[in-house]
């Protein structure tokens, strides 16, 4: 009984068939579960990443604005839009309460992210394709993406940075 | 004769509370913990050849 | 000292019996609350209305999160902790003075914390992840709480070491009691991990110590964060055993088969807070997923054996009393208008299809990136400890009403009623914030329109839809508790007062019959529902892999 004493001899219960068939049942799928995540690191598309360095806000705001510089075509609502070369590192800043610079990236093209906080957390959200990172401040997460669509994407926060948090919103423009 | 059976040892474990309670702790503390701890702690700088290629010169 | 209860024949403490009702009515107290401020934030999160401005919206968000995750669930747990350990096994308090100390603690703790929430002090949401900083007085209150919750955490473990020695109860507890255990350890270490965690981020935030590595707050922030959701995962499957003995006379058809399932979760379940880190910076793919795999399945398929172990407890019963038609006779002749009952049923049917059919998904390291911090993951734990915890717990509480405090049930026709609607509106609300989240809307977010913002985003029009259905959901669920409250504080406080067996509106079951010669299949009722949660489960779990391979690489 739940609440009385187990009965006598409880442990060399002969377990029920069925529940032996469940329990086998589960236990494989449990396991498969386990091997899938395994496997999906080799032979899987999508993984979150292996890298992280330790920063700082002002260590990486140095890199991402020289970066800016380096490859900065234009501006837009104040924001520059920084078109980088495929397969090469590119900074993305987090700080309340927005994203910089507007990315234009080409559709197929590698381009290794990195991307840290100069101050609270934050969330990467990647919309409308649905991915979402976390952002650090002292970290930089690099993350290696390949665009497989086109269009005009979204950056939207979506770890509480204060009161402004709804306004933080960037851009990620990809070319055929 | 009545023959008592000897507790399994599996069975003395279920019925050990203080041992569970150990090895809750325990395994936690290890795998998770301390483990991860170690991890941030041996995270290094990004590379200074990345760092050169932006602002050390142009 | 002691009374006999002429219902359950159990001796009953009576400095136990009046901790265990402080603790309660301080539970209810919180979930009062809680359930305000959900009103208040369903009604800011669908735009249509848009209650709140923005700075209550994150302050009623902290509200809301601390009293309806922490205080209302941990003061229930005191209270059935001390239950557990000591009317269960017909013995005594180690110490009613501790037992004082840690329930004024836990009272400060619980005036601390919300005070300063209200005054705006602590506008950081209930994981207040550092460098987001409060007033040393919210962190100082949540210390003291949780000091306090340990306290009677060791209480309980001095409890049975006391019953233990005076052999109150033979050699292995009761299986209530040994899942109360598992709770208990779990319990243990995630209370140590908050004050590993709290007390640097006070002393932080009185300026002694400079700064908060934020890896390192978050990564042990939730060795408390999800801790102690296992906690009442833990607690709340011990209720469903304990339902299904009070309502049926059902008793677990194997007992070393559930033992084992909670001995699986005190070695399994608290390295998977590394869910919570899996997009993150930092820790490794290897650390992410042996922490939030390897180790936790050994706690899924805990879950998974409990899943069958407590349906077919009452299945078993029920077909011991006759009921042997077909696979579902068993089930359409239970009591369904014994309330605690049908609340236990629902918890586990919500926490099953909903909560662990989403949890699992939302675990793996790669299919993380689709769901985290979208509004999926509120949904996801509205299913399990809303719809599962919270809804087994209000369950208990119709036996506690009658035994420990002694008064009939008000309203009993408004008691059958509530678990329904509390449950449909959960399981609506979390279904509905599960596919707004599949479609990008984030959580903890003030306004999906980004006014004020650089650039806008429209989510797919799809989710005018489910925002509409998010909305009846919640309401409907806020009712639910309302009800649940009004029956309980009318009932303590003003309800007839119960004479004896005669006035029990609820019945408890007498043992069935013991069962006639196994021949294999004891539960086949039950195993058809858990297959069919296993081809739910793969179809949500092989869809979401599938939408996770049409996404942009990333490595």
């Amino acid at each position: 009984m739940a609440l009385l004493p187990p009965e006598e001899g409880w442990y060399f219960k002969k377990v029920a068939k069925d529940e032996k068939m469940w329990i086998t049942l589960a236990l494989v799928v449990c396991l498969i579960l386990f091997f899938w995540m395994v496997v999906w690191h080799i032979y899987g598309k999508q993984n979150p990443s292996f890298t992280t360095y330790r920063t700082t806000p002002q260590e990486f705001n140095a890199l991402a604005t020289a970066f800016m510089e380096k490859y900065k075509t234009g501006e837009m609502n104040g924001i520059p839009v920084v078109e980088p070369p495929p397969n090469s590192d590119v900074f993305l800043v987090a700080k309340m309460w927005r994203w910089e610079p507007v990315l234009v990236l080409k559709k197929g093209q590698e381009y290794r992210f990195h991307i840290s906080s100069l101050d609270l957390l934050h969330g990467f959200s990647l919309q409308p394709v649905n991915m979402n990172f976390m952002v650090y401040p002292g970290y930089d997460y690099v993350l290696t993406f390949k665009p497989t669509s086109a269009g005009e994407f979204a950056i939207v926060c979506n770890e509480f940075c204060g009161i402004g948090h709804h306004m933080m919103i960037g851009k990620i423009i990809v070319k055929e | 004769m009545e023959e008592k059976k000897k507790t399994p040892f599996l069975q003395l474990i279920l019925d050990d509370f203080m041992l569970l309670l150990f090895l809750g702790v325990t395994i936690y503390a290890v795998f998770y913990l301390i483990w991860g701890l170690i991890e941030l702690a041996w995270l290094s700088p990004i590379p200074s050849e990345l760092k050169q290629s932006l602002i050390g010169g142009k | 000292m002691f009374r006999t209860c002429d219902i359950t024949g159990l001796k009953v403490d009576l400095n136990a019996e009046k901790l265990i009702k402080l603790n309660a009515v301080m539970a209810v107290v919180s979930l009062l609350i809680g359930v305000i401020g959900a009103l208040l934030l369903v009604l800011t999160r669908w735009q249509v209305v848009h209650l709140l401005p923005v700075d209550w919206y994150y302050r009623v968000l902290t509200l809301h999160g601390l009293n309806a995750l922490i205080f209302w669930i941990v003061f229930f747990e005191i209270a059935g902790l001390y239950f557990g350990s000591t009317i269960v096994l017909n013995s005594r308090m180690s110490s009613s003075k501790f037992g004082w100390l840690a329930f004024i603690l836990m009272v400060l703790g619980f005036l601390l914390v919300n005070f300063t929430i209200l005054t705006g002090k602590a506008d950081v949401l209930m994981t207040s992840y550092a460098p987001l900083q409060a007033h040393p007085l919210y962190y100082l209150g949540v210390i003291l709480f949780a000091v306090g919750a340990l306290i009677g955490v060791f209480l309980f473990f001095a409890n049975l070491l006391i019953a233990r020695k005076e052999r109150t109860y033979g050699d292995s507890l009761p299986l209530f009691t040994f899942g109360l255990v598992a709770a208990a350890i779990i319990a243990t270490l995630t209370l140590a991990t908050g004050a590993i965690i709290y007390i640097p981020t006070l002393l932080w935030s009185l300026g002694i110590i400079k700064s908060i590595d934020a890896g390192v707050y978050k990564l042990v922030w939730w060795g408390l964060g999800h801790s102690s959701q296992q906690i009442n995962v833990t607690a709340m499957i011990a209720v469903w055993y304990l339902g299904a003995f009070l309502a049926v006379g059902g008793t677990s058809i194997n007992e070393k088969v559930s033992r084992f399932a909670f001995v699986f979760y005190v070695i399994g379940i608290n390295v998977a807070s590394a869910h919570h880190l899996l997009v993150d910076p930092g820790p490794s793919p290897a650390w992410k997923v042996f922490n939030t795999s390897y180790i936790m399945y050994i706690a899924v398929l805990a879950s998974m054996i409990h899943a069958f172990a407590v349906p077919s407890a009452v299945e078993s019963a029920q077909r011991r009393r006759g009921f042997t038609k077909g696979l579902f006779d068993w089930l359409k002749n239970a009591p369904w208008g014994n309330p605690a009952f049908s609340a236990v049923l629902l918890s586990i049917i919500i926490f099953g299809f909903i909560g662990g059919v989403t949890g699992v998904v939302n675990g793996m390291e790669q299919t993380n990136i689709i769901v985290h911090n979208t509004l999926s993951i509120p949904g996801h734990f509205k299913g399990t400890v809303v719809g599962g915890t919270t809804l087994a717990f209000m369950g208990a509480t119709y036996y506690l009403i009658p035994l420990v405090f002694r008064k009939r049930i008000s309203f009993f026709g408004l008691a059958k009623l509530q678990p329904w609607v509390f449950g449909i509106g959960i399981a609506i609300l979390a279904v509905s914030m599960y596919i707004l989240g599949a479609f990008g809307v984030p959580r903890r977010h003030y306004d999906i329109t980004f006014s004020g913002g650089p650039f806008t985003y429209t989510f797919n029009p799809a989710t005018d839809f489910f925002w509409v259905l998010f909305a009846i959901g919640g309401i409907m669920a806020v009712i639910g508790a309302l009800m649940w409250i009004l029956i309980v504080v009318v009932s303590v406080f003003f309800g007839a007062p119960l004479r004896g067996p005669q006035d029990m509106q609820l019945q408890i079951a007498s043992p069935p019959p013991p069962a006639k010669e196994e021949h294999g299949f004891e539960a086949p009722g039950t195993l058809t529902l858990t297959l069919l949660f296993m081809g739910v489960f793969l179809i949500f779990l092989l869809l979401n892999w599938g939408w996770l391979a049409a996404m942009w690489e990333v490595r």
